[in-house]
């Protein structure tokens, strides 16, 4: 995959160049009538894969104590070169295509240099001059819209730094430095602040889906910078302004809506809006300007003299398309084939979406997953049926989440089967759910019906005739009144023998068997 | 900056050497980030002829091998693009022995030529060259580049050069004059390439992670990290190193960019394509031309004078205080012959040539294609003996 070579072609390319306007027509918002607001948005997702992207330590979560996860390149000990993780290729290429994107044949890695704490080297390793994969599109189904994707880039995250103002010092954890990102940019497609956190919430289920994020925005594995600008309906865009580190949906959507505010605030006055970096504070909800663009600083862009460029064939792009988990969409379009409906599919997605994203792009194990495997040679309507009303509606009860789910896909076949073929009923079913969720036990339900005694009998009816027969004789009057033709009261009856067979009867035989006894 | 750093691994020739049973002595004293020595050969860095010059100057063999053949992991760098390790030693087979100790695949070198290019290049050189047997060259077509005599040149040089030429003839060689038209660029776009990658590769030295620290004194401006840095920057690295990360940094600026590394890498590409020219030997890191075979006229190696002269004298101390930029010039120049082979990668080895006229030693330089390292070597060989022969 990697060749060997040194030859580079090389052009400076404009980061944001805003080439297509997109023909969409204006809608108009309340909140600022009479003005359109374009947004694009750069995420910063961590690859989840189990080593950094140019040197063999292990990634790390908050729990790591700092500094364990460093090795020499890391901490850019002279004599260390980088070597690029597979790995990290693999989940790039893997995003890219889930993004529709073009893989490009041949990419390449340049430095970006700045001096901070928190960057060793004093360069970041990224993708400036030709990343790996261009030219994509996210389909925001809700909106109805495409936002097309500029380009998909592989680069260094840097360390973390803590600034201690007590002791006059700054406290450096390497654990994070040179773990691979992917900078995915979008084209300025995106036009109000609601389109925007549907675009990063969308694009969160996709890399979870693929298995390259883990789409965890508190804990900084996905983050956003965000431009925004704002132009009279009619009128060709306006100046932009970029907003840094946004951890959240929620506070990205209010950023966007405080910048579009000053914006639109600014150019009523007749002030021009100056192109600069600004930040976000969430407390006082208003974005502050960091850095004018006569203040942004010059980075030096150079080819990474020791890293090969990336040669990815067509063979290596079809071997991973050919291995791709299922998207999203084509989850939900499969889900509904099946003949679950909408709300069960969307039951089951959302469930699904909080499964843990192993690393180096193994698929962990969800409810969508669990779903099939259940549903494999049984009534798939029947089986969702049971996981989203009984199992999710029992572990909601008690306050665990899917993930914590004890009940493995053997014993929730068996208990569908059980109830289907009409071996024990479905109130025994729930019963025998509710003890595997509250012992934890791996006894198969056909074994737990037996302790339990929930088998309905398969006397042809003798034990069921016993039980009714002592309900008619413990409620006299009752049985009474339905010889009269009351049968509303057969249903206290029914009660009764119900009590005595533990819920092992079936409701529609015992009430048979009374309406022949009373005859 | 690294006067008290240990580091906690070994560079993968060192290890290479151990392994084989060399017996490492100590390290020399380069001028700022040099390299170890072992007894008998010793191991330099080459990234614009830091191994073939002093090896010239001080009349022994000095080779700096194909870009990528010898691991760089465990090397201090200066720029990624040129640096080679190389070796110094008194004769040609002590150079060859260590050169095929150290010279194997080691994957922690991104840069390293992999296992079947190294054996793309070893078959290359045999379907273009009979091998050379005894000290008969009968075959061998040896490249004389008009270029490499310029006006800087040292009259008094042209002679040994001349002499070994009339040896290699008689053994049976075709000395045939060639050009290389792009020489003349080569050096502006080596100081341009070379100190942009230093610039890059030495902006790690900031006193944070290891190596010297200089504390800012009280009541500094510590606003900007930059500045916090700017203390331990300034004492540690010396005049030299200062002036050519100052200038590779002006080089990578936005508003330099395009007329100077962007330009030295297009005089980088021309200068390699002058070398693919001339030799008969395909380049192995090129993709596999279809086209016609190279033309016979092609040459196996090119042989010009080392140096531009003998070695210069140190300055004298008013000299050295003066820093003057005539001087910091005159030193650049020195580099001239040498930095071509540098940007394109090409194995060139220094073998000495007698004595100039200042009773200093002079000597040639023995270049080849890309991976043709044991041919080259063994030119140097027979210019050894030549030289016993006197």
């Amino acid at each position: 995959m990697l060749a060997y070579g040194r030859t580079r072609l090389l052009t400076r390319c404009n980061h944001w160049a805003r080439h297509a306007h997109s023909v969409r027509t204006a809608k108009q918002d309340s909140r600022w009538p009479g003005w359109e607001l374009v947004i694009g948005i750069e995420v910063h997702a961590q690859i989840k894969s189990r080593r950094k992207l140019f040197s063999e330590s292990h990634s790390s979560d908050l729990t790591t104590p700092p500094n364990t996860h460093v090795v020499p390149f890391d901490a850019a000990f002279p004599g260390t070169l980088p070597r690029l993780n597979p790995k990290c290729v693999e989940l790039g290429v893997r995003t890219a295509i889930a993004l529709n994107a073009e893989v490009q044949t041949r990419s390449a890695f340049d430095r970006k240099h700045y001096f901070y704490a928190d960057l060793p080297s004093g360069y970041q390793i990224t993708q400036q001059y030709a990343p790996i994969a261009r030219n994509g599109r996210l389909d925001l189904d809700k909106d109805g819209i495409s936002v097309r994707i500029k380009q998909v880039q592989l680069e260094q995250d840097t360390g973390k730094s803590t600034s201690l103002p007590r002791n006059r010092i700054t406290a450096i954890d390497l654990n994070r430095a040179g773990m691979g990102l992917m900078e995915i940019v979008s084209e300025p497609d995106m036009r109000s602040p609601e389109e925007a956190g549907n675009y990063v919430r969308t694009l969160q289920a996709l890399l979870r889906s693929v298995g390259s994020n883990d789409g965890n925005m508190e804990q900084g594995s996905l983050r956003c910078d965000v431009n925004v600008s704002v132009n009279r309906v009619g009128e060709p865009p306006g100046t932009r302004c970029e907003i840094k580190n946004l951890n959240s949906v929620k506070f990205m959507m209010v950023a966007i809506t405080c910048e579009a505010l000053r914006q639109v605030a600014l150019l009523e006055r007749g002030i021009p809006v100056a192109q600069e970096t600004r930040g976000f504070n969430e407390e006082r909800a208003e974005t502050y300007s960091l850095r004018s663009k006569e203040g942004a600083p010059d980075y030096r862009y150079m080819p990474d003299p020791n890293i090969p460029p990336l040669l990815i064939d067509s063979t290596y792009v079809n071997a991973i398309r050919s291995r791709m988990p299922d998207l999203p969409d084509a989850t939900r379009a499969r889900l509904r084939e099946l003949g679950l409906s909408r709300r069960d599919v969307e039951v089951l997605m959302d469930v699904d979406s909080g499964r843990e994203v192993g690393f180096d792009g193994e698929l962990g194990r969800g409810a969508v997953a669990y779903f099939d495997e259940v549903a494999r040679g049984r009534d798939p309507k029947t089986v969702v049926n049971w996981i989203t009303h009984e199992l999710l509606g029992q572990l909601a009860f008690r306050n665990e989440t899917f993930k914590e789910n004890p009940m493995s896909i053997e014993q929730m076949g068996e208990l569908v089967d059980l109830v289907q073929a009409g071996k024990v009923t479905g109130t025994s079913g729930k019963t025998i759910l509710r003890h595997i969720l509250s012992t934890r036990t791996t006894d198969l339900p056909s074994e737990i019906a037996d302790d339990l005694k929930l088998a309905t009998s398969d006397d042809d009816g003798a034990l069921l005739e016993k039980w009714c027969r002592e309900a008619i004789a413990a409620l006299p009057q009752q049985a009474e009144a339905v010889r009269q033709g009351n049968l509303n009261v057969v249903n206290k009856v029914m009660g009764h023998v119900m009590k005595a067979s533990r819920g092992t009867a079936k409701a529609q035989d015992v009430r048979t068997m009374l309406l022949k006894l009373l005859q | 900056m690294l006067e008290n750093f240990h580091s906690p691994f070994d560079a993968t020739v060192v290890s290479l050497l151990s392994a084989s049973g060399a017996e490492i002595v100590g390290k020399t004293n380069c001028d700022e980030f040099g390299m170890g020595c072992v007894k008998d050969s010793s191991l330099g860095t080459d990234t614009g002829g830091s191994v073939r010059l002093p090896a010239s100057y001080c009349g022994i063999i000095g080779l700096k091998p194909s870009y990528g053949i010898i691991s760089r992991w465990g090397i201090v760098s200066f720029a990624d693009s040129l640096d080679c390790v190389g070796v110094l030693a008194r004769d040609v087979s002590t150079t060859k022995r260590v050169h095929d100790i150290i010279g194997v695949y080691d994957s922690r070198d991104p840069t390293a030529a992999p296992p079947h290019i190294r054996q793309k290049a070893r078959q290359l050189i045999e379907d273009h060259l009979e091998t050379l047997k005894g000290d008969s060259l009968a075959g061998l077509r040896v490249g004389v580049p008009q270029e490499y005599f310029p006006t800087e040149l040292q009259p008094s040089i042209v002679t040994p050069v001349r002499t070994i030429l009339d040896q290699l003839r008689a053994r049976g060689a075709t000395i045939v004059p060639i050009s290389l038209p792009s020489t003349p660029y080569a050096l502006s776009a080596y100081y341009v390439i070379s100190s942009a990658e230093a610039s890059s590769n030495l902006a790690r030295y900031d006193g944070i992670e290891y190596g010297m620290r200089v504390e800012p004194p009280p009541g500094a401006n510590l606003t900007k990290t930059a500045n916090v840095y700017a203390y331990t920057r300034s004492q540690g690295f010396g005049k030299e190193v200062q002036r050519r990360m100052l200038l590779g940094t002006y080089a990578l600026s936005a508003d330099a960019f395009e007329n100077y590394f962007l330009q030295a890498q297009r005089v980088r590409k021309l200068v390699k394509a002058d070398f693919d020219r001339v030799f008969c030997i395909p380049n192995a890191l090129n993709a596999p031309s279809t086209g016609p075979v190279k033309p016979v006229e092609g040459v196996h190696v090119l042989i010009h004078p080392s140096a531009i002269q003998t070695a210069p004298a140190l300055p004298d101390n008013e000299g050295c205080s003066q820093e003057d930029d005539t001087s910091t010039l005159d030193a650049y120049v020195q580099d001239v012959m040498t930095v071509p082979a540098s940007l394109a990668g090409l194995p060139a080895l220094n073998v000495p040539a007698g004595k100039g006229a200042d009773g200093w030693p002079i000597g040639v330089s023995v270049v080849g294609q890309w991976g043709s390292d044991d041919l080259v070597l063994r030119v140097g060989e027979v210019i050894e003996r030549c030289r016993e022969d006197l």
